[in-house]
């Protein structure tokens, strides 16, 4: 299994949200904030450890109208940048 | 924003040095109290919960808690970074030891009047001078960030040049800002012995421009003579070519804190700022943090504090300078005219050239 395949937020990051819907993903280990839209916002409290990224996906698509055809490779690549910055841990398969 | 980002909590009212311009001491309209661990412990679980990210400590001096230890243990479990305002005096090897073990420091700020005893001494306290560098030397060697302070005063105003060649050259520190004696608590009470004069005012201003030439990047400030010279020069130059030299300039938009941060004194009391701690929002572990940050009448009026045309004011009358003008710090404008929304008499270009003072 690809690690990445099943992502887990950070308990350590705080998710600001703000009043415009937009929030901040703040990780208090190296001070890194990260500035994401209502999307990002529902694809972190997604990465549960338990859903693969296109079971996220799948599940954005349901619940935003009008998503792109290339969502599943920007959520692929948001889940990839949270996780070199360490906002993202990957849930390893013990198998 | 939903909630603050950052606060400034000074979590004790006690010090161990007494400065001759400390903006702290001698306000009468602040109870000098200090809560018990288990109150900012409660508090610091509210603002975790908020998801402030970061808290700035200070005092009086933040040192002198004993009970630091778990005041900071409180911050770091409520996922929070911190930081210190501090006069450097009490930093041991155990603290630091402590505070770098926690990876969740952003600086420790201290204050550096001098490059010497005498300078420094003079507004701070025999002693403090050695103690600060042994403070700064120790937070060197643990790797916590060392940021310093210099603020300007009669005592030291001759001293800038030396200041900055023992910070940034002997000492190695990558910066250091500055600002300037303001009159408020305990300057109050010193102000002839203290505060710049207009002479003074223009030298240290000729002084931190070419310094800051000589080292670029490295020397920094939002208040004081070096932002005050920044400022006037760049409103001439507006003036000069017709243009603005700030955004909404002509109003009072010199301070944009209320919309970022807030502050917490010694005893609990919520306040806009510092400089502002007379004005009493909530208290902590009793109101709401975020009703207070999103519903306070008297901080929402601040904010808006920057539809206030400066042309309103009979101090502003026939200024030319009111287009290019922010107002400044209402912190000073209160301490000097009683009023929060008003301009800083203190940071008055007109009034800086009608008593000798020259942009340079």
């Amino acid at each position: 299994m690809n690690q990445i395949d099943k992502p887990i937020a950070n308990p350590i990051v705080v998710l600001r949200e703000e009043f415009d819907d937009w929030a901040v993903l703040f990780n208090a280990d190296n001070a890194a904030a990260v500035g994401t839209n209502p999307v990002g916002v529902a694809v972190w409290k997604l990465m549960d450890g338990k859903k693969d990224i296109e079971g996220i996906v799948s599940e954005i698509k349901n619940r935003f109208e009008d998503t792109p055809d290339a969502v599943g490779e920007e959520i692929a690549a948001f889940v990839g940048i949270l996780a070199e910055n360490g906002f993202v841990g990957l849930e390893q398969d013990s198998k | 924003m939903r909630t603050p980002r950052s606060l400034t909590i000074e979590i004790t009212s006690r010090c161990n040095l007494r400065c001759r311009y400390c903006y702290f001491f001698n306000n009468p309209e602040v109870v000098y109290r200090d809560l018990p661990t288990g109150e900012w412990l409660t508090f610091f679980d509210e603002l975790g919960s908020l998801g402030v990210m970061t808290v700035t400590l200070a005092g009086g001096e933040p040192f002198i808690r004993e009970d630091l230890p778990v005041l900071l243990e409180g911050i770091v479990r409520n996922r929070m970074r911190f930081a210190f305002l501090s006069n450097g005096t009490l930093i041991d090897d155990e603290i630091a030891a402590f505070i770098a073990g926690t990876g969740r420091c952003e600086h420790v700020q201290v204050s550096v009047d001098g490059s010497s005893a005498q300078a420094h001494d003079s507004c701070r306290g025999k002693g403090s001078f050695e103690k600060v560098l042994r403070g700064i030397h120790t937070l060197q060697r643990h790797r916590i960030g060392v940021t310093v302070r210099v603020t300007i005063h009669q005592h030291n105003v001759h001293d800038l040049e030396n200041i900055a060649h023992f910070l940034l050259d002997e000492l190695g520190l990558p910066d250091f800002s500055t600002n300037s004696a303001g009159y408020m608590g305990t300057c109050c009470v010193n102000a002839d012995e203290v505060l710049l004069n207009v002479e003074e005012r223009k030298e240290a201003m000729a002084t931190l421009l070419r310094l800051t030439e000589q080292y670029p990047g490295r020397i920094s400030s939002s208040a004081g003579p070096l932002t005050d010279g920044r400022m006037w020069r760049r409103m001439e130059e507006a003036r000069a070519q017709d243009k603005p030299a700030f955004h909404n300039g002509g109003r009072l938009t010199g301070c944009g804190c209320p919309s970022n941060k807030i502050s917490v004194r010694a005893d609990g009391a919520i306040v806009p700022c510092n400089m502002l701690a007379h004005m009493e929002l909530g208290r902590i572990n009793h109101d709401s943090l975020s009703e207070v940050w999103q519903n306070s009448p008297d901080l929402n009026q601040l904010r808006t504090r920057h539809h206030i045309s400066l042309a309103e004011f009979e101090f502003c009358a026939g200024c030319s300078y009111i287009p290019y003008c922010t107002g400044n710090c209402p912190g000073l404008a209160y301490t000097l005219t009683g009023q929060v929304d008003h301009p800083s008499p203190d940071a008055c270009m007109r009034r800086f050239l009608e008593e000798g003072g020259a942009i340079l």
